[in-house]
């Protein structure tokens, strides 16, 4: 029963990431719950997201407008605090998104650690926030990073290996990579087999990129076989073009917003 | 969908012209129609790729002479239709978020830098070309550049 119940929290906890990239709450679920306000003030902040976008100020007026009605609903704050972020306004985006995570902490605290580690490199904050969220659901599912490209413990593996913490990160991936219920995201072998060409442990490093071609082949992934190569005195020319080739297709770790880490360039690769 | 900011309205984080500090003959191609740098889904634009952006700071950024300062500094711009850069804005804040004064010596030379930069690619609607808001954020530490975003 505890376990559904977890899942159950797990899956609100999807929806309101996604709700984040302007789709809309159901605000009927206030209403059944006996909260009017709530209903009212969701009706008026829903109503605004489908009216208006988000960097127009008659969006931020009328999500202020819903705050109004019902100040300790968690949903306009976060939605107000979307623009900024994407302006890289940390400061402004920091006050709203923390005011939202203060009245919905299991709703919003793994999508506050992921913004801090996609927009800000705040590696340190995002492992916190994530940490945090893992209190609250210590063995349940966390959801996934607003791009849906990593779970949100493999992120915070990602930010452990930013601060140099490699057989840390290398111990939540392969924990997580371990779990029956986890899907495989696009490019977590990807950045097992990274971390561990770090530490110079090659073999499996290229067990993991190989693990990842199956799943997902891209340039990135390409290189970093070439490199293996290289190291072991192979051939490693033709990983080299094929990795250009790959690149020169789109098939490489594209972002719209920042870039992904271990994300490696086009010039970077002609230099192997 | 290609969003952009028709100045009928205000905008969150617009830059509007600024006789004392910005380029008279900084033209845009629509005044009333500046996007977003991410509306095309494409992000950062430059010749070369952010790894060039990341190698003319790595070049020309001289950490020795400044305070071992922590924190963000946010440069935004606008780019016009001809990937031409101007209306440069800058925002500080320490790992706490909170809005802080910079040694100088850093922000004037992250500025400087910014303001050389000559590889925006323009951006384009509908086959038309578009001026656009960019940004560059210096994570800095102990005074030296540790990572730019976007």
């Amino acid at each position: 029963m505890e376990k559904s119940t977890k899942y159950c929290l797990s899956f609100q906890l999807i929806l309101v990431a996604f709700f984040t990239y302007g789709q809309s709450l159901n605000c009927n679920v206030f209403r059944l719950e006996g909260d009017s306000l709530k209903y009212k003030a969701c009706e008026k902040a829903t109503q605004t997201l489908k009216s208006f976008y988000q960097f127009d100020q008659r969006f931020h007026d009328g999500l202020s407008a819903a705050i109004k009605i019902a100040p300790n609903f968690d949903y306009p704050y976060k939605e107000q605090s979307v623009a900024y972020l994407k302006s890289g306004d940390f400061v402004s985006w920091k006050k709203l998104i923390d005011k939202s995570v203060e009245l919905n902490p299991k709703g919003n605290l793994g999508y506050r650690g992921w913004c801090r580690y996609q927009f800000f490199r705040d590696y340190e904050g995002a492992i916190q926030d994530i940490e945090a969220l893992e209190k609250i659901y210590p063995t349940g599912y966390l959801g996934y990073s607003v791009n849906g490209d990593y779970e949100l413990r493999i992120a915070k593996a990602l930010c452990y290996s930013a601060i140099g913490q490699k057989e840390k990160a290398l111990s939540i991936i392969e924990n997580q990579l371990a779990k029956k219920d986890h899907n495989v995201g696009l490019y977590d072998y990807y950045q097992l087999g990274v971390t561990y060409f770090e530490l110079n442990k090659y073999d499996k490093a290229l067990e993991n990129f190989e693990k990842q071609s199956k799943v997902y082949d891209f340039a990135e992934n390409i290189y970093f076989r070439s490199k293996v190569s290289k190291i072991r005195n192979k051939d490693y020319l033709d990983l080299k073009k094929a990795a250009l080739i790959a690149y020169d297709d789109g098939k490489t770790m594209l972002e719209g917003y920042t870039h992904h880490f271990n994300k490696v360039y086009r010039k970077q690769i002609t230099e192997l | 969908m290609f969003l952009s900011q028709n100045a009928k309205w205000n905008w969150i984080g617009n830059i509007s012209f600024d006789e004392k500090i910005d380029r008279k003959d900084f033209v845009l191609c629509n005044e009333n129609q500046i996007y977003q740098y991410f509306n095309d889904s494409k992000g950062l634009q430059y010749k070369g790729e952010k790894l060039a952006v990341e190698e003319e700071f790595q070049k020309i950024y001289k950490s020795e002479n400044v305070k071992k300062e922590n924190g963000w500094v946010r440069i935004r711009f606008v780019v016009n239709c001809n990937g031409e850069s101007d209306r440069f804005r800058i925002l500080t804040a320490n790992y706490d978020y909170e809005p802080i004064e910079f040694d100088k010596n850093i922000t004037s030379q992250l500025l400087n830098i910014t303001k050389s930069l000559t590889g925006w690619i323009p951006k384009s609607v509908n086959g038309k070309k578009a001026d656009y808001y960019q940004y560059l954020i210096f994570k800095i530490k102990d005074g030296k550049i540790d990572e730019i975003l976007p």
